[in-house]
């Protein structure tokens, strides 16, 4: 009887751990972020989201995603905007605090290391067998995920959805990382 | 035309010093009824396989066996098969399919006969056996008896002209043993169907057989009409421990020197007492008397059922057990003898009445049932008392689970096993000990909780004669220690011998109760051999040697 | 009686090939649902009430946890509800947990059925004749289930009885469920040794094994291989038109009420409720019938 209730206790704080430590906002919440405003001497940086290449490749397009919600007409989600960077931003802060912003879908996994799985719905796979996202930084693919490429003041990132591996983005077999 | 001929056949299992078989030689006619006994591991088993081709085991092996005049290796496979039959000990395990008309058909499935063959062998022997009513049935649902026939008539279909059996009837009760013998009967004299059987019991089989052959140590003893056998062991040698495994009839006639051809029946037995003895005044002996010891464990008009809507299978049962006292309790299959050791043992409550231990009513929570840890409960298949590798790390279990350090612990295992002389099968595997060794062990790993009653569930159910009476000697001296043992038996000459009280369990309750001797010479039927045999002169006479001691003082005089 | 079961074992097999086939690859809400209802009613005629329910809460349970687990997992849907950790809760998420559910307690309640519908001498007969061995693997299978239950009984309660292990607790009883198991492999492993010496004493292993069997195919089984056969083939040609695609991200579909989509949901709908139409007018004869005498 004893040990049942030590497994019953342990069981219960399991789950009390999980709703604790677990950061649970709602909807508006989650997408009320306030932009910082761009002030004289901020340093800053400029992030581009494209998916331009589905459009070359809409017979491979999953059907449900066959939309100007989902795919833009122009193949650009988010255009070229500046923002403020701050103190040891990594690429994925950036993306994350635009896409909050701008309510944008964004699906991400990992903490340590993350990796992007979806923008505006657009998951990897779904325009064909090796389609996903893939990031640059003023022109240059860097190697390595994006929370641990830190930004400098008035780097250029681009976000672009690829439909062949980042050959049609680009990316050659060797890349070499950005100056 | 001799069936088998077996010339000088000798074999030793690898890794063995001592040969299985040393030099065998003799040979079955067509249509025998040959029985094969002797003490364990004498061969017998080794002998039977040697002469089913797929079954023979791997070892050194010289010597022929001729089958019908050809070799036995040479035979073609489909004839191997079909033409010797084999049937195994174990009911359970030997059943292979789910359904019964799917097992019937099994070895002619495998035989590659056409449909329409196989619908016709298996309606015949269908009828034959009687198995018409239960033809749909899932093998699982039969009993033990109705298993081994299924087995018996699964090889039958394939109709052979030989059918070996080895120990067929070791796991089933009395009446299932006594049908499965004369369904064998039945087969030997309409068929002449050449039977070799194993038996540890005697009692029925000596009076169907023709020939019996003894085994002791890989050799042939001897190989003599059933009539000729007790002259023929008293001549070898007159103490021999084979002569108690004997028929009743044929110890009486060995104990009182009798001459000529030995009774084997007891229709024979009694006339050959009439003709030698006279009957004497009714003067039984003094009986010990009955140590009203303590009371362990008093049962008060218990009632039990399994479920709801089944019958009660106890029904107002009262019964006492004594320290230091054997309690026998027999009675038909399925009369509800086991469930009746579930209750005493705590593991099924009784909706009606009262489980007493100690004899008196305890206060308190009942916890794992009301003896908890003053039982122990040796069950039928006693293989499930094991769950390691070797029996030391049993015993160690046990000791564990009683709470005691390494160096008690250790202290206690070597008593016990001193007490039980199981020292030597410390090390083995539990599966690979013989069955009286395993019972053996299995109460040593009981013994260690130091139970205050010791319940036995068939106990002489699959071991032979010698391990039966070793089996007497210790529950004796358990009972001399103070331990109060209840027993649960078929086994008549067993209760006869090794019992202090018995008592008759019928109808969900006890119906008599009494001292050995009382108990059985007030039953006509539900008797010792020897107490039927000798009825009309010693009625009070229960064992062969009671008999023997009353016929010797009373013979009769030839004018 | 189980009038379905009494159908030849090749029309049993097809219908249930047919109908898992289509319950586990299709997504379609409606079909799902049709899925589930007609296995439910079917399920709910073969097997006793108490069977059924404890099945139905069991299935229950198991239909909260995933819908509640999928959300967790999956965030793909375009209708949020809340974050955890950054990633959305989506009203999506829910639904196609929900559907996962109705899908696996469908499937569940079809192998049930299908369990005491089709017995091993049926499933043996189709298969006997091609794979002989696997036949009689499945069939000694099906022997040992049950007696491996019963020995494994018989070994906890000889376990219990000596009292050495205490089964208060759950990790307790989780230990002495390990041990009472490891006895039994070895007993398993002991037993299956005879049963193998048992076969080879009657010539297993001889060249050229036949096989034999209680079943004959009738007029009344044809009838319905050619019912399942028909309404396999329109749901096909439904579903090849479409009529059975749908789906659930990012935003769910309409349910369609096409021309494709109807046809395919009359037809799975049919198939559905096809056993558990017989079942019910089996009974209702039989009930006229007694009320006549």
């Amino acid at each position: 009887m004893k040990k049942n209730i030590i497994l019953f206790l342990l069981i219960a704080a399991a789950a009390a751990a999980f709703v604790l430590f677990a950061d649970i906002q709602s909807v508006d919440e989650y997408y009320l972020s306030h932009i910082d405003d761009i002030k004289e001497g901020d340093p800053t940086v400029f992030l581009t989201i494209r998916c331009d290449t589905v459009l070359d490749n809409y017979d491979k397009l999953r059907q449900a995603l066959r939309s100007p919600e989902y795919v833009p007409e122009d193949g650009v989600i988010l255009a070229r905007t500046e923002y403020v960077l701050r103190d040891g931003d990594t690429v994925f802060d950036i993306l994350e605090r635009a896409a909050r912003h701008n309510r944008i879908q964004l699906e991400h996994h990992g903490t340590a290391a993350v990796y992007i799985k979806s923008i505006n719905h657009l998951y990897e796979f779904d325009c064909g067998p090796l389609s996903g996202w893939i990031y640059k930084v003023n022109g240059g693919f860097p190697s390595g995920d994006c929370s641990s490429y830190v930004l400098s003041d008035k780097d250029e990132v681009e976000w672009v959805y690829t439909c062949d591996l980042g050959q049609d983005v680009g990316r050659g077999y060797t890349e070499e990382a950005a100056p | 035309m001799d069936i088998f001929q077996i010339e000088n056949l000798s074999f030793a299992y690898p890794e063995s010093a001592r040969p299985a078989l040393d030099g065998v030689s003799l040979s079955v006619a067509a249509g025998d009824f040959v029985v094969v006994c002797g003490q364990t591991g004498c061969g017998k088993t080794t002998l039977l396989r040697m002469l089913k081709r797929e079954l023979a085991p791997h070892g050194q092996k010289s010597g022929r066996i001729l089958y019908c005049g050809r070799d036995l290796s040479a035979l073609g496979d489909r004839e191997a098969a079909c033409d010797i039959g084999f049937v195994l000990q174990n009911p359970e395990s030997q059943t292979v399919t789910d359904k019964v008309w799917h097992e019937l058909s099994f070895g002619l499935e495998s035989a590659g006969l056409p449909t329409s063959e196989i619908r016709r062998r298996v309606a015949e022997m269908a009828s034959y056996f009687g198995i018409e009513s239960w033809f749909r049935r899932d093998t699982d649902s039969l009993s033990g008896g109705q298993k081994q026939l299924l087995s018996l008539a699964s090889v039958m279909v394939m109709q052979p002209k030989v059918l070996i059996l080895d120990e067929p009837t070791s796991q089933l009760d009395p009446i299932a043993a006594s049908d499965f013998i004369a369904t064998l009967q039945k087969l030997n004299r309409e068929l002449g169907l050449t039977i070799l059987l194993s038996e540890h019991r005697l009692e029925d089989v000596f009076p169907a057989a023709d020939r019996v052959l003894m085994l002791q140590n890989g050799r042939v003893l001897l190989y003599e009409k059933p009539h000729a056998v007790a002259e023929k062991l008293r001549g070898i040698d007159a103490a021999h421990p084979m002569q108690s495994a004997l028929p009743s009839a044929c110890r009486v006639f060995a104990g009182l020197g009798g001459q000529g051809p030995c009774p084997v029946t007891v229709k024979e037995g009694r006339r050959f007492l009439s003709d030698t003895c006279v009957s004497a005044p009714a003067a039984p002996q003094p009986e010990k008397s009955v140590d009203s010891g303590r009371v362990a464990v008093r049962l008060s008009d218990v009632w039990f059922r399994y479920e709801r809507d089944l019958p009660d299978v106890l029904r107002g049962l009262s019964l006492e057990a004594r320290s230091g006292e054997i309690f026998c309790i027999l009675g038909g299959n399925g009369a509800g003898k086991t469930t009746a050791l579930g209750v005493l043992a705590g593991l099924l409550r009784p909706y009606r009445g009262h489980v007493l231990p100690g004899g008196k009513r305890r206060g308190g929570r009942k916890k794992d049932g009301c003896c908890g840890q003053r039982a122990a409960l040796l069950p039928q298949d006693v293989q499930t008392v094991f769950v390691m590798d070797t029996v030391r790390k049993d015993l160690g279990e046990a000791c564990a689970a009683m709470g005691c350090d390494r160096q008690r612990a250790e202290a206690m295992v070597a008593d016990i096993c001193e007490r039980l002389g199981v020292s030597h099968l410390l090390d083995k595997h539990p599966y690979d000990l013989s069955g009286g060794e395993q019972q053996k062990c299995a109460l040593a790993k009981l013994l260690i909780t130091e139970p205050e009653i010791l319940l036995l569930d068939e106990p002489t159910k699959g071991i032979d004669a010698f391990a039966k009476r070793s089996l007497t000697a210790l529950l004796r001296s358990l009972a001399d220690t103070g331990v109060a043992v209840v027993a649960v038996t078929h086994d008549v000459e067993f209760a006869a011998v090794v019992a202090d009280r018995c008592a008759l369990f019928f109808d969900g309750q006890l119906v008599s109760e009494g001292a050995p001797r009382d108990f059985f010479s007030g039953n006509s039927f539900y008797t010792t051999a020897a107490n039927r045999m000798a009825r009309h002169l010693y009625p009070w006479a229960v064992t062969c040697e009671d008999v023997i001691e009353c016929g010797g003082r009373n013979r009769r005089v030839k004018p | 009686m189980k009038a379905f079961a009494c159908y030849h074992p090749a029309v049993l097999m097809l219908y249930f090939v047919a109908v898992l086939a289509i319950a586990m690859f299709c997504w379609h809400p409606v079909l799902l649902a049709l899925s589930l209802a007609g296995s439910a009613l079917f399920y709910f005629t073969l097997a006793p009430a108490r069977v059924f329910l404890r099945e139905s809460a069991f299935l229950a349970l198991l239909a909260v946890a995933v819908t509640a687990a999928n959300p967790l997992f999956s965030h793909g849907g375009a209708t949020p509800l809340f974050f955890i950790n950054g990633n959305a809760v989506t009203l999506e998420a829910i639904r196609y947990g929900l559907a996962l559910s109705v899908m696996l307690a469908g499937v569940v309640l079809w192998f049930r059925a299908y369990g005491l519908v089709m017995n091993t001498d049926k499933f043996l007969y189709l298969f006997g004749r091609a794979l002989p061995a696997l036949s009689l693997v499945l069939s000694m299978a099906m022997r040992f289930i049950p007696l491996f239950r019963r020995q494994m009984k018989r070994v906890g309660d000889t376990q219990r009885a000596m009292g050495l292990y205490r089964e208060e607790s759950l990790p307790d009883r989780a230990r002495f469920g390990m041990r009472v198991f490891s006895a039994m492999v070895t007993w398993a492993l002991e037993n299956a040794v005879e049963t193998a010496d048992s076969m080879k004493a009657r010539g297993y292993g001889l060249a050229g094994r036949s096989h034999f069997s209680l079943f004959t195919f009738s007029g009344y089984d044809a009838v319905m291989l050619a019912a399942i056969a028909v309404l396999t083939g329109v749901f096909a040609a439904g579903a090849a038109a479409g009529g059975a695609d749908f789906s659930y991200y990012p935003r769910t579909v309409q349910l369609s009420l096409s021309a494709a989509s109807l046809a395919v949901y009359a037809a799975f709908g049919a198939l559905c409720f096809l056993p558990a139409f017989i079942e019910i007018k089996e009974k209702i004869k039989w009930t006229y019938f007694k009320s006549k005498i």
